[in-house]
């Protein structure tokens, strides 16, 4: 389900999606286009077009995990040093985004056991 | 069967005659300095400076490419051509100083082997890329490249366990090639 959300932070990476999909990279260390599009509350296309962006510029990393596509903020990236604390102190002014980061259950789980 | 290497130098030539700065980087770049250890078909350049997308049509479209996206494929050969936005790095080091490498009339420029292997490594680092190791291994074994400076490097990267994997892995395939 996608709703509009009214945009109450900037976007100094260019669009909300791309600047959010950002923080939840950044929060999460990596995560697939659905995981980001649940999270975001927004639709798999618009992930997908701000992760091609993103990796374009070289902000973000992808790489094929079986049939997944998992993206990474770029360890590569030449700024690397000065972007993980200015996206640290972006992700704190986004309570929203980091309280949905919060709530996502990441540990392990032994298989077959119910949820 | 057209080479890597032709077509690296071809491009590279065509874009520097055409006045645009572009530098031969990845896998590419490491494939010319591996000596056909490592098999590449895609040729990264990164560019620095203006330049606009119709100027690189021209000089790809004069070499017998055509742009299909961000990327410039051939009609007849496998090889394919894109140009990833810089700068020109590798982890957080800026400060790279590409070489020229020519063969006949041809001229390109292209990353030096010590930068080509910390390119390589730095895959091996961040990702824990095994074929990026050997492929480094390969380009430090056939030529020139300055350890000390790999090293510094590997350790502002958090990386100098793995430095000296590749570095004892490397003694290894000198020791075999004696």
């Amino acid at each position: 389900m996608t709703s509009t959300v009214v945009t109450v932070l900037s976007s100094p990476f260019g669009s909300e999606t791309r600047t959010r999909v950002m923080l939840v990279l950044h929060l999460l260390e990596e995560s697939y286009p659905r995981e980001l599009a649940r999270l975001l509350r927004v639709r798999l296309a618009s992930v997908q077009g701000a992760l091609r962006g993103l990796e374009r510029d070289g902000l973000v990393a992808g790489r094929t995990l079986g049939r997944s596509r998992v993206f990474q903020i770029n360890p590569r990236y030449f700024a690397l040093a000065e972007l993980r604390p200015y996206l640290s102190r972006l992700a704190e002014a986004d309570t929203l985004l980091r309280d949905r980061a919060d709530s996502l259950r990441r540990r392990p789980r032994l298989t077959g056991k119910p949820m | 069967m057209v080479s890597l290497r032709s077509v690296a130098l071809a491009v590279g030539d065509a874009l520097r005659r055409a006045g645009i700065d572009a530098v031969l980087t990845g896998g590419a770049c490491a494939s010319f300095y591996s000596r056909g250890a490592y098999h590449s078909v895609d040729l990264d350049f990164v560019l620095a400076g203006e330049v606009t997308r119709s100027q690189l049509d021209a000089v790809m479209a004069g070499l017998g490419f055509r742009r299909h996206r961000d990327r410039y494929v051939h009609p007849v050969h496998p090889y394919f051509v894109e140009f990833p936005r810089g700068p020109l790095a590798i982890g957080d080091d800026v400060s790279i100083r590409p070489v020229l490498r020519s063969s006949g009339r041809r001229t390109m420029r292209l990353l030096s082997p010590t930068d080509s292997t910390r390119d390589r490594l730095a895959a091996f680092y961040h990702w824990n890329d095994r074929q990026s190791l050997q492929v480094a291994i390969q380009i430090a074994l056939r030529n020139r490249v300055v350890m000390e400076r790999i090293r510094r490097w590997s350790a502002r990267e958090g990386a100098i366990d793995k430095f000296e994997e590749f570095r004892a892995m490397l003694k290894a395939a000198r020791k075999r090639l004696r």
